[in-house]
């Protein structure tokens, strides 16, 4: 059985973003990278079949800038067996990142399921894992927060809206994007944090892969930062009032309700 | 030979043949021991430590009743040795006697042994009124407990009966010697015995005295009663300072394979001979918080059941399988146990034969969070928050100094070099991000400028010293963040720091060392403390109130810190200062040390709302506090006995802020 | 002016609002609005549509369309795209325009912007912009690849207009090839509860322990199920038994970061903080003024939320009419 995970460094959560010279992009001098959380569904997801599946391999794939490397080895060190890098620049999007994946999984001799994260922290996209399926012509899942395995079969569940489920049954080879509730991510034992330092992350370069910016879509430009958070407001009157003012406020004002 | 002899020979050789076989196995078990042991210097002080603790009882005479029952018996044994030792040599060698050491000194010590055989039977007769009448909660009731009983009382019984029938039967010179011995004599002459009568039951009382003695050897092994043996080589060879740091693991050694202790064989040989050397006497289980709040954890338990484990692996250990050495985790001694310890060491201070329970959990916890990354799933997030801000919670490390915006706090980076400041302020993480102790800290940086000392903090530069990773298990993250701050302070000549959090406070002081960094440490209590009898702060107004203070772990029983913060409070006019029911080394924890802080209490009662009700016990309106944990737990447990109204909670530099 | 495809998002026959925001908007702006009807019994909505402006409905009505799969959807809205040959496509950022959406740009080699906040046409160019790093900063996006223009918008970003009945529109049906689909829908199991779990709920309501007891925090749940947000709980509520565990926002318990966070009687100590800092909206309520909560509160309310929880349900209720 050959898993894959394709996964992605972004800034950690709790970052301050701010925004390069020209509004481009944001300023990552500073930032501490993580792996996007979803990602790590993702991961544990392909070690758990793993471990159920004598012979079976993860391979971790990420397509960004060398930091991504970090990234791997964090995978490496939950227990993947492989790491491959590949090399795409800093503003790929995802059309781009998805091909270059694709492209990297088509050359392995055999792929079974390819795990992703729902969706990326950084741009929140949620593309990837649909367009690396329909480039390599299996079917995705997305959203994934509990799978049931007989054999070449999985029983997904699909969380939508309302709290309501989707069950959907696919047969690998398949792209499944998992979310949360799909399992616990592990903390990595230091053992296996001492090897992944060792592994070898194998480096794939894009024109090997037949792509090149011609295969970017979008670019995201003219960045702004949302108004700075205003000190809290207070309302008043009495509590008839105080509730019709703050249904208001969030119903027009911040238009969360 | 006489029959004696001859049968002497067999009993004893086969008595002396098991116990040395058994006392042999023990040995070799903890000769197979692989963990590094501590560190063992200063020969004087360990002769001292012997000296006051074994021979004077120091530790045993802390509770006081008991402690002179055992004393009795700890001295009544040795001198009754004497007496046993003669006993097997006039049954090897009949008319063998001390007596060759003249009339006078002999009557003295055949009235010593009559005193000692007292002593003992009444230490014997009060340990077993404790032990099957009062019945202290935290003695329990055991089996192995009562035999000892039995072996000890039936010993002492047969000495005076022995020399009661040796009186009658042979009138010794030195018979007014046997004091009590004689009465018990006296009462056997209504029965007229012959001479040869009472000759036998002489002889027939020395064979059940020698045999209780014999088997008592073979008993002992198996016993907890191995104490005798152990403790006192454990008290010798304990670790003599208080402010000990725990182990410091070297990852840079690439032989190393494990980390902690995954089974029994992994501990070193002292938590070995600390297992031989628990009695069970229930004094750290009496004042466990885990324990009192009805969690599985016992500090008494979990010596026992490692004990329980060795033993059940001792021969896979013997035979070097340690393959088949099954998991250190098993029904006993349970993940539950070994996460519920706020690591308040009260079990610690309270053994009486110095056994170190918290490094036993320490390293089992390292094995369940490095080796096999088994922990209570919300530490996870704090372990990552570490990871990725250096701090527990999920703040930006970029937000770290925000606290001190326009109060015209020197960061290190403004004044370059620690040389031209007093102190560096080390903020910690609850005082740079909890609302709550940030107020906290802006009270004791009023404080420092009300004495204009000078310091500085290190503002975003400063990260997690670590402390609660360490607590927890995960020695890797606690050095990788230790490494950090050691080359911040070293970058900045930092000699001297004060910090209002005892858990940084204890981490720098005593942890730092073995990763270069060494700095002059102070509590922020130790500080003011120093800053009020020097006269450079005054507490002037007055508090009318009644305040009772509440020990932190990390700063009383940790560091031996009791005194200043109660004399910072008392220093303030009007202060009725007030002590709870457990206070001193005696306190208990507010349950937030150790790690637990950032788990959940699933089991029994909250501790911090149990240690609330002995602050609300005094009647105090005012609990003072120094450290950022405690004041977020009794805070807590205030507002869970929906007391917020008469009750507040407050570090003793925000009292004394308002007070100067 | 441009030719503008718009999915309409279909469950048992009811359509989503925040597809029609998108043919209002489409159509506001002077676009030839073809929207596309994907299920087994849909051609019911047309009227629906055209009532906020499409000009011409497109069915396609399969059986095996009866329940969503990403695949057959795909095939579906590819098919109807190809049809049709517009510039622009558009689907509501749902949990299902979300899943295909991305596959159908494959299909017919377009280029796809998810997840936007805002949208604009000008002349046939589509102005979106969208939020990244969850919020934190928003980007506009510029297309570079030919071919079609394809976007998702996030529900509620550009409003529903009034429809007009009066509005006619032409249908018409297409045809659709759903032959050797791999992926098979076994089910859909409703939420037993439409509240949604506190961890991933857009809005969430919590309580604290000045609640007093279990039965009190029907309040919450009502005020919780008026909005369709979660109930969460304070350590302290939970430690006195007015909810279960699995409710517990805080640094041990759930880490949430929702649109909206009220907090109802939590005085807001760092332990719940750090559960729920991150909420884009933050509102306390509660009768201490000195309450740390408030300091991160976007909207205070210094009040007894015993009047002022109910008081909030009855506005919302009002709004929601």
């Amino acid at each position: 059985m050959n898993l894959y995970v394709c996964i992605k460094q972004v800034p950690d959560t709790e970052t301050k973003i701010k925004l390069n010279a020209d509004s481009t992009g944001i300023d990552t001098a500073g930032i501490k990278w993580i792996l996007s959380t979803y990602d790590e569904y993702g991961i544990e997801e392909a070690l758990r079949l793993k471990e159920k599946n004598a012979g079976a391999t993860v391979t971790v794939v990420s397509a960004g800038p060398d930091r991504v490397i970090d990234g791997l080895r964090t995978a490496l060190a939950m227990g993947a067996d492989n790491a491959i890098h590949v090399e795409l620049p800093e503003n790929a999007d995802s059309a781009m990142a998805a091909k270059a994946l694709a492209a990297t999984l088509k050359k392995e001799p055999k792929v079974d399921l390819v795990f992703f994260g729902k969706e990326a922290l950084d741009d929140g996209a949620a593309q990837v894992p649909q367009l690396v399926a329909a480039h390599m012509g299996i079917p995705a899942v997305t959203v994934v927060c509990g799978i049931e395995y007989s054999g070449t079969t999985l029983k997904c569940k699909r969380e939508i809206e309302g709290g309501s489920f989707e069950m959907v049954e696919v047969a690998a080879p398949a792209v499944i994007a998992g979310s949360k509730g799909l399992n616990d991510p592990r903390y990595a034992t230091l053992p296996n944090i001492m090897k992944a330092k060792k592994k070898e992350v194998k480096a794939v370069k894009l024109a090997d892969l037949g792509v090149s910016a011609s295969d970017q879509k979008l670019r995201f430009k003219n960045f702004q930062l949302p108004p700075a958070k205003q000190a809290g407001k207070k309302l008043e009157g009495d509590a008839a009032a105080q509730a019709h003012a703050l249904a208001v406020a969030l119903h027009n004002e911040a238009k969360v309700v | 030979m006489t029959w004696q002899t001859f049968a002497f020979l067999i009993v004893a050789g086969t008595a002396f043949t098991i116990s040395g076989k058994r006392f042999l196995t023990l040995y070799k078990l903890l000769k197979a021991q692989t963990g590094k042991p501590p560190k063992f210097g200063d020969l004087g002080a360990r002769v001292l430590t012997g000296l006051v603790n074994v021979l004077g009882q120091k530790a045993v005479l802390r509770d006081r009743w008991i402690g002179i029952a055992h004393t009795a018996i700890f001295w009544g044994f040795i001198v009754i040795s004497f007496g046993t030792v003669e006993q097997f040599l006039s049954t090897l060698y009949a008319g063998a006697s001390f007596e060759f050491i003249g009339e006078g000194p002999y009557a003295a010590f055949i009235f010593a042994q009559d005193l000692f055989t007292s002593f003992v039977l009444f230490g014997v007769l009060y340990a077993a009124y404790r032990r099957l009448v009062i019945r202290p909660a935290h003695l329990g009731q055991s089996r192995d407990a009562n035999n000892v009983l039995l072996f000890t009382g039936g010993l002492m019984v047969s000495i005076f009966l022995m020399n009661a029938f040796h009186i009658l039967a042979a009138n010794p010179s030195y018979e007014g010697s046997f004091f009590v011995s004689r009465q018990i004599a006296l009462f056997f002459t209504q029965f007229q015995f012959s001479d040869d009568t009472s000759h036998s039951l002489f002889t027939f009382f020395k064979w059940v005295h020698m045999s209780l003695v014999l088997g008592f050897a073979v008993y002992i092994p198996g016993s907890k009663h191995l104490h005798i043996v152990a403790a006192g080589p454990n008290t010798v060879l304990r670790r003599l300072e208080r402010e000990k740091g725990m182990s410091t693991i070297n990852f840079e050694d690439e032989s190393a394979t494990q980390f902690g202790v995954a089974n029994v064989s992994q501990m070193s040989w002292k938590d070995t001979l600390d297992l031989y050397s628990c009695t069970e006497c229930g004094r750290c289980q009496e004042l466990c918080p885990a324990w009192n709040t009805q969690k599985p954890l016992s500090p008494k338990n979990l010596i026992v059941d490692l004990k329980k484990n060795l033993h059940a692996n001792k021969t896979a250990i013997l035979s070097g399988k340690s393959e088949e050495i099954t998991h250190v985790i098993d029904e006993h001694v349970t993940e539950d146990v070994i996460w519920a310890c706020t690591s308040c060491r009260a079990c610690e201070i309270a053994c009486p034969v110095f056994i170190e329970h918290t490094d036993k959990i320490y390293d089992v916890r390292r094995n369940l969070v490095m080796m096999e990354s088994r922990f209570p799933s919300e530490v996870q997030a704090v372990f990552k928050n570490m990871e990725t801000n250096g701090s527990p919670w999920a703040f930006s490390a970029s937000e770290r100094a925000n606290w001190a915006q326009g109060l015209g706090i020197k960061t290190m980076a403004d004044a370059g070099s620690a040389a031209e400041l007093d102190v560096l302020l080390w903020v910690g993480c609850a005082g740079a991000y909890d609302d709550r102790n940030q107020s906290v800290v802006k009270s004791f940086v009023n404080l420092l400028n009300k004495a204009q000392v000078k310091f500085a903090i290190l503002g975003n530069e400063e990260t997690c010293t670590g402390d609660a990773a360490r607590r927890i298990g995960n020695e890797y993250l606690f050095q990788t963040l230790a490494k950090t701050n050691v080359e911040t302070l070293n970058r900045y000549q930092v000699k001297t720091i004060v910090t209002a959090c005892p858990h940084c406070f204890n981490t720098l002081k005593n942890e730092y060392k073995d990763l270069g960094g060494e700095y002059e440490v102070f509590h922020h209590s130790q500080f003011i403390a120093r800053l009020v009898s020097e006269g450079r702060l005054k507490p002037v107004k007055e508090i009318n109130e009644t305040v009772t203070f509440h020990d932190s772990c990390y700063l009383g029983r940790w560091n031996n810190v009791y005194d200043q913060p109660r004399s910072v409070l008392q220093a303030i006019p009007k202060v009725n200062l007030v002590e709870m029911k457990q206070h001193h080394d005696r306190g208990m924890c507010c349950g937030a040390g150790g790690g637990r802080m950032w788990m959940e209490e699933h089991h029994g009662a909250r501790i911090n709302v149990t240690r609330t009700e002995q602050a609300i016990e005094t009647n105090a309106k005012l609990v003072a506090t120094a450290c950022p944990f405690c004041v977020t737990m009794i805070s807590d447990g205030v507002k869970t006995k929906d007391m917020t109204d008469q009750i507040r909670v407050k570090d003793i530099a925000e009292i004394l802020d308002s007070a100067t | 002016m441009a030719k503008v495809v718009v999915f309409i998002e279909q469950r048992e026959g009811k359509a989503k609002k925040a597809s029609y925001e998108l043919v209002a908007a489409s159509a506001a702006a002077g676009n030839e609005t073809h929207a596309v009807l994907v299920g087994d019994s849909v051609a019911g909505l047309a009227n629906e549509c055209a009532s906020y402006g499409a000009t011409k409905v497109h069915a396609i009505q399969d059986a095996a369309l009866k329940l969503y799969t990403a695949e057959s959807y795909a095939k579906a809205l590819s098919t109807a795209i190809k049809s049709i040959g517009p510039e622009v496509v558009l689907a509501a950022h749902t949990p299902m325009g979300r899943e295909f959406l991305p596959l159908v740009s494959v299909m017919v080699e377009g280029n796809l912007a998810t997840d936007c906040t805002s949208l604009a046409f000008n002349g046939g160019k589509l102005q979106l912009r969208r939020p990244v790093y969850s919020g934190k900063a928003t980007a506009e996006v510029e297309f570079v690849g030919s071919g079609m223009q394809m976007a998702t918008v996030r529900p509620n970003s550009i409003g529903l207009p009034k429809p007009d009945a009066a509005k006619t529109a032409e249908a018409a049906v297409i045809a659709c090839d759903l032959s050797g689909l791999k992926t098979k829908i076994l089910e859909v199991v409703k939420g037993n509860s439409a509240r949604p779990d506190v961890t991933e709920a857009a809005i969430v309501v919590s309580g604290g322990r000045s609640l007093k007891s279990a039965e009190n925090f029907k309040i919450i749940e009502d005020l919780a199920d008026t909005v369709g947000a979660a109930v969460g709980a304070s350590r302290a509520a939970v430690d006195a038994g007015y909810r279960p565990h699995r409710d517990q926002v805080g640094q041990t318990g759930k880490v949430v970061s929702p649109a909206c966070y009220i907090a109802c009687g939590i005085s807001g100590a760092i332990q719940h903080l750090a559960g729920m800092r991150t909420s884009k909206v933050i509102v306390a309520i509660n009768t201490d003024p000195q309450a740390p909560i408030f300091q991160i509160a976007d909207y205070a309310i210094v009040g007894d939320l015993f009047q002022v929880v109910p008081a909030l349900t009855t506005e919302f209720k009002k709004l929601k009419e």
